[in-house]
């Protein structure tokens, strides 16, 4: 017995330097490559009211954890159990070395609360793990990833919670006189050693229970500290800073390439020493929920695309070639990887995955930068691209219309165009759907009657107007993009219009959130949100009723890209007798139509088609008209209900106001 | 002196039509040109190839028979009949084959090359191509110890000019130890490529089946068109996606083209808007494709497209 508590402080001690020492090489690899990784070094620490405010509904609230209750509900009880038992285990590792030390004797005010909420606090920690194993065991969602790994941790922090409360049991009945005010506060501890009788037990015994617990205690929290940087619970760790060091704005614009600079050898991102420290940290505070997988709309349907497993793989990728030299590391796509081509192009870039992520993951990120790679220095992409970036480049359109031609829809209508007109008050920017797809025309049309009758002031640009450049740089071509993006800046730059009006939700984002890089920041509205405002002020007279049942198709650009979801709903609501049904996944839970990230412009050849699976929903809620914001919504969704044998309008919101003005 | 070989394309051992324009169109700038035929079956077509005014065909053949299909041994085993017979200027066709051939041939010859022209000048080593969608025409002069020359299917006209001509047989080794084809895999498109049809006749959803696709199959057969489909159809799994005209699929410029239940999606649309006819038939009248058509017949294709097949026919016939 004396040998032993002479040996206990340096076993103690040692078990700690080993642990410690042990996580903190672990740790400082994953922080160098952080360290190294190229790109922007600054680490954000502006807004900080505002990264506050993140920190409190994200982390303290959990407000995106709690989505799903249930889980939401005992991933709190386990994240706060866990930070509750620390102080309790630091005063184990301190008393293990320096025997009598105890919280009790410094501030026994204080740690008579901290006893009575810890040991709630703790057992529904036990609640929140049994809720967890249960999920894993018997409910098994289909996105959730199981394994070793997590059942591991689920083990390492029911052992140490455990031997929490038996610690606690042991010791307040040995040290009754010590504890005997304190023995009221241990509101679970002390009946459970009442209950399990402790007191009858032998002193000796007491003593062993009590020096068993401490032990397992201590090695669970040692082998977790150490554990933690290998393992997917790195989240414990990384997901904090990655939620406030994370982007504070819903909408966000694409890397802007130098692609004047001779110096850069290689665009977007190819290997895993390209990701930017962000993006790993990213990497790092994943904890394979999968909620990110059960909404994405590539997945859904049987594409070989999971953002979940993008995160997985690179992750996985990053520490396999970590020690590797810069030269000899491998390319992300190579033979064998489990990132290959058909999964960087199956994402419509709808967004649904960052929405959903409890941590804040920039998945696009890193997809969009890998397309980048794979156009601009691998010449790697669906073949059917090929064919819309020349026209692109020739045309200024995806479908090779003779550029020249842009204003002919409008032909009869006396459109003024901005060389006639340049101090209109609205910038009329058309694009290349509005402009040359026969659906879309009718669109602009529509357009074009409500600013009539709203009596606005507006001129287009006619053929001086050029694709904004979206599909290029979402489909990783960046040259394009640049190309068209300049030609339109220069455009808006000599007209300073004193806003643009768009009638496609991809024009609208990348004009709001992405001309700026190149110059050019101007006040961007959507033809949904602008015909609300006109309702709202009065200017349009809504004078006639619709009897119809509509549902609407929310625009991912417009709705995750940007967070608007009202404008089109309250122009639905102001229509006398519209019946406006909703989906079942709508808002930032709305799926998307399949057309997004230049989709619109490839092959779908794998797993059943997004739209059908979209319009399926539509018709599901009785509706004759789906309603649409955007001209690549509406093909894809008239396209699903010819294929759904199905005789359904798609309408955009436009024109069904136009019918009611 | 320049000597010119000209490749000859065949399939299923028929030499594809649009050699002979190629032909026509080089022919007359110089004197003795050849044709190399690549599948040991020279004789076959000695007859049609002097019509037209070859006066060499070399018949290039392994020992054993004719060489397989393998780009490099081809391209090596043209080299090798080209430095045989003193060719120095070699044309052939921007076709799928001659897009895989001829820069082999041109990069080992440290050749120049000038693809999908559309008029070849044999003696000021001259090229025109289009350029910019069609917008402007470029002309490329080139120069070196060799040329290669990639002819634009249907550029040009074919006129017949006989001659006599002479038959060589040429043997080349039969092994490429540089590559090995190991399969060829091709979709099962009937007839003619789209890409160098003169008249295609597409059919859309309003097909309705696969089996209703013979009738536009029938009908192309009487006037050696093409049959092509729109994403709807290809999407349904009724026709196979080599047969796929639009964005996604096969940019054709034909002649005529006839859209048979087709709405005409913009998609669609880019694909074939460059035809020189748009023909549609279409139940519907404000189909998409009505308002970008040259001519419109609203009916339905089942009672329009038989009556088409027989009076083409008959046309056929009678002369």
């Amino acid at each position: 017995m004396r040998t032993y508590l002479i040996l206990k402080p340096i076993l103690v001690a040692l078990g700690i330097i080993a642990g410690f020492g042990y996580f903190f090489i672990r740790s400082r690899r994953l922080v160098h490559l952080m360290c190294r990784a190229p790109g922007p070094k600054n680490i954000p620490c502006d807004r900080l009211f505002e990264r506050f405010k993140v920190f409190f509904t994200e982390i303290l609230l959990q407000t995106r954890v709690r989505e799903k209750f249930l889980p939401g509900l005992a991933h709190i009880m386990i994240f706060f159990g866990f930070i509750i038992v620390l102080p309790h285990t630091i005063e184990l590792m301190v008393a293990g070395i320096f025997p009598g030390f105890g919280f009790v004797n410094i501030v026994p005010g204080i740690y008579g609360t901290y006893a009575v909420i810890a040991d709630i606090i703790a057992f529904l920690t036990l609640v929140g793990l049994a809720y967890g194993l249960f999920r894993r065991t018997i409910i098994r969602p289909a996105y959730l990833t199981d394994g070793p790994d997590s059942r591991l941790i689920l083990l390492f922090t029911a052992v140490i919670i455990l031997s929490f409360f038996s610690y606690n049991a042991f010791r307040v009945v040995l040290h009754q006189a010590l504890l005997q005010g304190f023995k009221g506060y241990y509101v679970l501890s002390y009946p459970l050693s009442q209950l399990l009788r402790l007191e009858s037990l032998g002193r000796g015994n007491l003593i062993l229970g009590l020096e068993i617990s401490f032990w397992i205690h201590i090695s669970a929290i040692l082998f977790f500290l150490v554990y933690i940087p290998g393992s997917k619970h790195l989240h414990i760790l990384a997901a904090i800073p990655n939620i406030i060091l994370g982007p504070l704005e819903i909408p966000k614009p694409m890397v802007k390439s130098d692609l004047e600079d001779e110096e850069i050898e290689s665009f977007g991102l190819g290997k895993v020493n390209q990701l930017t420290w962000q993006n790993i940290l990213n990497l790092y505070a994943c904890t394979e929920c999968g909620r990110c997988e059960e909404k994405c709309p590539a997945d859904l349907t049987g594409k070989p695309l999971s953002p979940k497993r993008i995160i997985m793989d690179l992750k996985a990728d990053l520490l396999c070639q970590s020690a590797e030299k810069p030269d000899a590391i491998e390319p992300i796509v190579r033979n064998g990887a489990p990132i290959t081509e058909d999964v960087i192009w199956s994402c419509t870039t709808c967004r649904a995955c960052e929405s959903i992520c409890p941590i804040h993951i920039q998945h696009l990120d890193v997809i969009l930068e890998m397309r980048k790679n794979l156009v601009l220095m691998e010449s790697r992409f669906p073949r059917e691209l090929q064919e819309t970036f020349a026209n692109l480049e020739h045309q200024f359109n995806p479908w090779g219309f003779s550029a020249e031609t842009r204003a002919d829809w409008c032909d009869g209508l006396e459109v003024p165009l901005m060389t006639d007109h340049p101090e209109a008050d609205i910038l009329y920017f058309v694009g290349c759907a509005g402009a040359f797809d026969e659906r879309g025309k009718k669109v602009s049309r529509a357009t074009v009657n409500l600013l009539r009758k709203a009596g606005i002031d507006f001129a287009i640009l006619g053929p001086e107007e050029r694709c904004t450049g979206d599909s290029a740089r979402r489909a990783g071509n960046e040259y394009i993009a640049q190309m068209l993006i300049e030609s339109n800046v220069a455009t808006f730059n000599r007209y300073k219009p004193a806003k643009i009006l768009t009638g496609c939700p991809h024009c609208y984002n990348i004009i709001k959130n992405e001309y700026p890089q190149f110059g050019a920041a101007f006040e961007v509205v959507h033809h949904a949100e602008f015909f609300s405002e006109l309702i709202s002020a009065g200017r349009l007279k809504i004078d006639a009723a619709m009897e119809k049942i509509v549902t609407l198709h929310d625009s991912c650009y417009l709705g995750r890209w940007n967070g608007l979801y009202n404008a089109p709903r309250s122009i639905l609501d102001a229509i006398a007798g519209v019946q406006h049904n909703e989906m079942e996944r709508i808002g930032g839970n709305g799926l998307c139509c399949g057309a997004g990230g230049s989709r619109m412009f490839m092959e779908e050849k794998i797993g059943k088609r997004i739209n059908i699976e979209r319009i399926e929903e539509a018709l599901a809620t009785g509706a004759q008209i789906v309603a649409a914001v955007c001209p690549f919504c509406n093909a894809m969704l008239s396209d699903g209900v010819v294929e759904c044998g199905s005789s359904v309008a798609v309408m955009d919101i436009a024109e069904i106001l136009d019918a009611v003005t | 002196m320049e000597k010119i070989g000209i490749l000859i394309e065949t399939k299923d051992d028929v030499i594809k039509k649009t050699n002979f324009g190629m032909i026509s169109q080089v022919r007359g700038q110089t004197r003795g040109l050849c044709a190399l035929v690549m599948n040991a079956k020279g004789s076959l077509y000695q007859e049609q190839l002097q019509a037209y005014g070859i006066e060499k065909i070399i018949d290039i053949a392994t020992g054993e028979g004719p060489l397989q299909w393998n780009p490099v041994a081809w391209a090596g085993a043209i080299i090798s009949a080209m430095n045989q017979f003193g060719i120095n200027t070699l044309c052939g066709l921007t076709s799928a084959l001659g897009k895989d051939l001829l820069p082999r041939i041109a990069a080992r010859l440290d050749a120049p090359l000038v693809m999908d022209c559309m008029e070849i000048d044999l003696v000021r080593h001259t090229a025109k191509k289009s350029q910019f969608s069609g917008k402007t025409v470029a002309t490329i002069k080139v120069s070196g110890h060799h040329y290669v020359f990639g002819m634009r299917p249907n550029a040009a006209e074919a006129a017949p000019q006989p001659c006599e001509s002479e038959l060589i047989a040429y043997h080349v080794p039969a092994e490429s130890p540089d590559l090995a084809v190991r399969q060829i895999k091709q979709d099962a498109a009937q007839g003619i490529d789209l890409t160098e049809a003169d008249v295609i006749i597409s059919g859309g959803r309003g097909m309705e089946n696969a089996e209703n696709f013979d009738i536009l199959f029938e009908c192309a057969q009487v006037i050696g068109a093409a049959v092509g489909a729109s994403r709807a159809a290809v999407d349904a799994g009724w026709v196979p996606h080599t047969m796929q005209v639009g964005q996604t699929g096969a940019t054709v410029n034909p002649k005529v083209y006839i859209a048979c239940g087709i709405s005409g999606s913009v998609q669609h649309f880019a694909g074939m808007k460059t035809s020189g006819l748009i023909v549609a038939v279409n139940t519907d009248p404000e189909a998409g494709i009505v308002k970008n058509c040259d001519y419109y017949m609203v009916a339905d294709l089942f009672d329009v497209i038989p009556v088409l097949t027989d009076r083409l026919k008959a046309a056929v016939e009678d002369n």
